[in-house]
C-alpha cells in the first residue's frame, strides 16, 4: 500500500493544519481501525512530504498550551492531492470491478 | 580560522536542534497518546505500554527522520550544486583549454567533485538510499483482526480509503 499514507495524509491536512498527533487522530477515526496505521510511521512520511515541498511545518501552540509542530499543505501539495486521489479513484476502480466480475 | 570554526559549531548547533525538535514533537505525540490510554482508566503502566505499543519503534522513526533532515540540509544541498557546478567548469576547462597545464586544471576539476561524489555515497548521504524504505512501506496494513477485507467496503462499495477520500 505504498504512498497510501501521503495520501492519507495530504486529504487530512486538505482542510487544515494539524500536528501529528491530530493527522494520526483523524485518520484513525475515519478508517475505523479497519486499517492498522502505526502512529509513528506518519512522521517520516510527513518529513518527507516536507521535503518534497507538499507541506509545511511551524511550530505552535497546541489545544492544550503546549509546544507543537503543525503542519498545512502547499499549493504543491493540493495539486499532488488532486494528482492522487485521480489514480487511486482509477486503480479502485479498476479492482472493483475486476472482483465483481470475476 | 575563527570564522570556520565559528561555522563549524554553528552547524553543530543546529543539527542538534533538528534532534531535539524531532524528540520534542515525537514525545508530545507519545504524552498525548499516553494521557488518551489514562482517560480509559488504564495504569500508568499500561497506558504507556498501549501508548508504544500504538507508536512504534521510537528510535527508529526517530533515526529515519533524522536521516530525512540531514539529506535535505541547506549545506548538503549547496555542496551538492558546487560540486555540480565544479564538475561542469572541468568539462568546460577541458573541452575549451589548449595549453597542458590548464587541461591539467580542467581534471583537477572534474576529479574533485567525482571523488567528494563517491565520498558522499559511501557515507549513505545518496537520495536513493532515503527512498521507499520498506519497513515505512509496511507501518499502513489492513487490520485482519477486525474485518476481512470484503466487509471493509461500504453499501456503496467503497473502501475506508475512499471514505476518507471522498470525505468533503
Amino acid at each position: 500500500m505504498q504512498g497510501t499514507l501521503e495520501l492519507l495524509i495530504l486529504k487530512t491536512l486538505s482542510r487544515d493544519s494539524m500536528h501529528g498527533y491530530g493527522i494520526a487522530q483523524r485518520i484513525h477515526e475515519a478508517v475505523e481501525d479497519l486499517l492498522k496505521v502505526e502512529d509513528g510511521s506518519l512522521y517520516p512520511a510527513l518529513y518527507r512530504m516536507e521535503e518534497r515541498g507538499w507541506i509545511t511545518s511551524d511550530w505552535g501552540l497546541s489545544e492544550n498550551n503546549r509546544r507543537a509542530k503543525f503542519y498545512k499543505l502547499t499549493r504543491k501539495g493540493r495539486k499532488q492531492l488532486d494528482s492522487e486521489a485521480a489514480n487511486w479513484e482509477r486503480v479502485s476502480q479498476a479492482v472493483t470491478r475486476i472482483l465483481q466480475t470475476a | 580560522m575563527k570564522a570556520a570554526i565559528d561555522v563549524l559549531f554553528r552547524r553543530r548547533r543546529k543539527s542538534s536542534e533538528t534532534a531535539q525538535d524531532i524528540d520534542e514533537e515525537l514525545n508530545f505525540h507519545l504524552e498525548l497518546l499516553t494521557q488518551k490510554h489514562l482517560q480509559r482508566e488504564m495504569s500508568l503502566t499500561e497506558a504507556n505500554d498501549a501508548a508504544a505499543k500504538r507508536f512504534g519503534n521510537v528510535e527508529r522513526i526517530k533515526d529515519q527522520c533524522l536521516a530525512i533532515r540531514r539529506r535535505s540540509h541547506p549545506f548538503l544541498v549547496a555542496l551538492k550544486s558546487l560540486l555540480i557546478l565544479t564538475f561542469l567548469t572541468g568539462i568546460v576547462v577541458r573541452v575549451l583549454s589548449t595549453a597542458l597545464n590548464t587541461r591539467r586544471i580542467g581534471d583537477l576539476l572534474i576529479a574533485i567533485p567525482i571523488l567528494a561524489g563517491v565520498l558522499l555515497y559511501v557515507r549513505n548521504i545518496s537520495p536513493s538510499s532515503f527512498v521507499s524504505n520498506p519497513e515505512t512501506a509496511l507501518s499502513l496494513r489492513l487490520n485482519e483482526n477486525v474485518q476481512p477485507l470484503f466487509t471493509a467496503y461500504d453499501k456503496g462499495m467503497h473502501t475506508p480509503v475512499e471514505r476518507l477520500i471522498s470525505d468533503k
